[in-house]
């Protein structure tokens, strides 16, 4: 009975700062002779290939590393790439990009050394291409003007949209779970069925100072990552908040001006750091 | 000594004891200010139609000690804590929402009479004068000035402490207009309108105008032209904006951009599209349209010890509309300081490509070290600039 209570006190991280909880494990930055990283946006996790890519935005390259964090290669389609800010990989081996300098979603055919620019509108309207995500063959774009996130086939049509109910919009979105999680701008959360029907919503504990990106645990715990703050906070499935890790600054494992959280294949939590031109691989 | 001696006596020594219980009791209420502090500062000077309490029980020693203290006036504390001492709930209450400047410095004195005063709450004169004190550029009246603002009263729409919505408004804009302008009258000057008119102050100036009905005094040229310029020509949307302001469609493709993820238009989210006070057609001030999202930024920087105080104009150093550097600054993190800072620019610290940060790799710049938003150091520094700071790169002094 003692030991069932005592299991059930300490298995739950008790609110406030935890620095325990997740550890540095390595940082991926570019090329070992070749310029830094500038500016870096997101950060893409091939399955296949066990690799990771990184969109270097301020230098207008693709990063890959290997999964122990190794350079492997860098990649500008010949200087055709304008602000690329996000990217994922087709089932067919296809980079999708967003382009924030052509305000473009560009397909980039490897094989054939083939660049597409592809503008994209809903209900008449340009969509300005914010983050992107794939899952069977359909492309998921969240459009900064209208903050919906909108399901594309690879014809590039529309063929649903996640929209918020009240119109704030969402900063961010991840397909979590069999589910879609979009997170406003105040840190409320949406979740979506993958048809595009909203079935519940989670409104976060008020402790992030500038909710910029989120992730979803296996077990539904949310993850946010506070640009201005320099931090992870962390929500249970209620929306409590339990425990917020790393702080803000320069050096080694702290954040400046991050702007990506993701989990990567292996259960890590990568950050993607805007400020320190690098991205930071925490593990368990 | 006969019965009646002895009565008599009895009785002295009952008025006596009397006399005596009434002096002590008479002394007891007015307290030790009455023969000590008065003697000196003048009760008069403490009188008004509205009296602290302490002031009003004499109680001078509930808030100055006597002899000698650590804070001006002999006060036992300094700032609001001292206040919340007695105003408990207070607290709690201003420390939510948007809070009025004074209020977060904990200068309670700024608004406030701490003794006695003409005016309910104790306010420091005529309620106008108090808010006009500080909110210098504000005009004193309008050609046409709205009611409310003409008597001085400020509190007819604003919290004076803090409040759950902008500019320290009692209500949502448009509840708090309708509250007196009842919704018939409103359809009724608004008949055009194709829906229900809404967001009042797109439009009006709450506190005055050159314009009738308090019309902003800019009008958007297409608006001038009539509502078919823009209305009529399908979903509106930034893009209605961009097809005539072309540089800014430039500026919205950088990396980050204020398109702003919401439903309708994003640019009316700080522009009118119909009147405004100045050219830019914003819809308040710029602090007020910055700080609607930024509230985090703004808390910060009024809490911090060492600000950026040169200018505290958000558009000098970023750029609003959009921008590939870092923090939406408008040239990065060298060119934005040294425009204003140009000696630093010359002579510094080394800074610029060819100088990287050991700890990230990046070019070092002005605000590696600096932080203009506000830091607890001199200088704006990130840390301390006698040791900490320098050895976070510098590891072997």
């Amino acid at each position: 009975m003692i030991l069932a209570v005592a299991v059930s006190l300490f298995s739950w991280p008790l609110p406030g700062y935890s620095a325990a909880t997740w550890q540095w494990l390595s940082s991926l930055k570019g090329p070992p002779f070749g310029q830094s990283m500038r500016m870096p946006s997101a950060l893409y996790c091939d399955r296949n290939l066990e690799r990771y890519y990184v969109v270097d935005a301020g230098n207008n390259r693709l990063l890959s590393f290997n999964k122990d964090g190794e350079f492997l290669n860098e990649f500008n389609a010949n200087g055709q790439l304008h602000a690329p800010f996000d990217m994922v990989k087709d089932c067919e081996g296809h980079i999708w990009l967003i382009e924030k300098g052509g305000n473009s979603l560009t397909m980039i055919d490897l094989e054939n050394k083939a660049v597409e620019n592809h503008s994209l509108s809903f209900n008449g309207q340009t969509v300005f291409p914010e983050r992107l995500e794939q899952e069977d063959d359909i492309l998921y774009v969240l459009d900064k003007t209208t903050g919906q996130v909108l399901a594309l086939d690879m014809d590039l049509k529309v063929i649903r949209n996640f929209a918020c109910r009240d119109g704030t919009g969402f900063v961010d979105f991840k397909i979590r779970n069999g589910s879609l999680w979009a997170m406003e701008r105040d840190g409320k959360m949406v979740c979506f069925t993958m048809d595009g029907k909203p079935v519940s919503s989670v409104v976060l504990e008020d402790v992030v100072r500038f909710p910029y990106s989120l992730e979803v645990g296996p077990s539904g715990i949310f993850y946010v990552l506070d640009r201005h703050g320099g931090d992870v906070a962390v929500f249970d499935r209620e929306g409590r908040f339990r425990y917020r890790f790393l702080t803000p600054g320069q050096a080694g494992g702290r954040l400046y001006f991050p702007i990506e959280l993701k989990f990567d294949l292996w259960g890590r939590l990568c950050v993607v750091e805007e400020g320190n031109g690098r991205v930071e691989i925490f593990k368990r | 000594m006969s019965p009646r001696e002895g009565q008599m006596m009895s009785k002295l020594i009952w008025l006596s004891l009397g006399l005596i219980v009434v002096l002590c009791v008479g002394q007891a209420a007015t307290g030790f200010a009455e023969t000590t502090c008065f003697q000196c500062h003048k009760r008069t000077d403490f009188r008004g139609k509205v009296v602290h309490q302490p002031v009003a029980e004499d109680q001078c020693s509930a808030c100055h000690s006597p002899h000698v203290a650590h804070f001006k006036g002999l006060l036992q504390k300094s700032g609001a804590s001292f206040c919340y001492g007695c105003h408990k709930e207070q607290a709690a209450i201003f420390a939510q929402g948007i809070v009025h400047q004074p209020v977060r410095q904990g200068q309670c004195l700024t608004c406030h009479d701490a003794h006695a005063s003409e005016a309910k709450g104790l306010l420091r004169g005529h309620l106008a004068e108090s808010c006009f004190a500080c909110h210098k550029t504000l005009p004193s009246k309008f050609k046409h000035t709205h009611k409310p603002y003409a008597k001085g009263d400020c509190l007819a729409c604003h919290q004076p402490h803090q409040s759950g919505n902008i500019q320290l408004l009692k209500s949502k804009p448009d509840e708090l207009c309708l509250s007196c302008h009842k919704s018939d009258k409103v359809r009724q000057v608004h008949r055009n309108f194709p829906r229900e008119a809404r967001d009042c102050l797109s439009c009006h100036n709450p506190h005055g105008s050159n314009r009738k009905a308090m019309v902003r005094n800019v009008l958007h040229k297409p608006y001038k032209k009539g509502c078919t310029e823009c209305h009529g020509q399908g979903r509106i949307s930034a893009e209605t904006c961009l097809r005539c302001h072309e540089t800014i469609k430039k500026e919205v493709r950088a990396l980050h951009s204020h398109l702003l993820e919401q439903e309708g238009c994003s640019c009316t989210a700080c522009h009118s599209p119909h009147a405004g006070d100045t050219a830019s057609l914003l819809k308040g001030s710029r602090k007020q349209i910055c700080r609607s999202c930024h509230k985090d930024t703004f808390n910060n920087y009024q809490d911090k010890l060492y600000i950026h105080t040169g200018s505290f104009d958000c558009k000098e150093c970023h750029a609003v509309h959009g921008s590939s550097h870092l923090a939406m600054l408008k040239d990065g993190g060298n060119k934005t300081c040294s425009r204003c800072h140009e000696t630093q620019g010359k002579f510094t610290h080394p800074i610029g490509e060819k100088v990287l940060d050991p700890r990230s790799g990046q070019i070092v710049t002005c605000v590696s070290c600096h932080n203009p938003m506000g830091t607890d150091f001199r200088y704006n520094l990130k840390m301390s600039g006698t040791k900490d700071l320098c050895i976070q790169c510098h590891r072997t002094y």
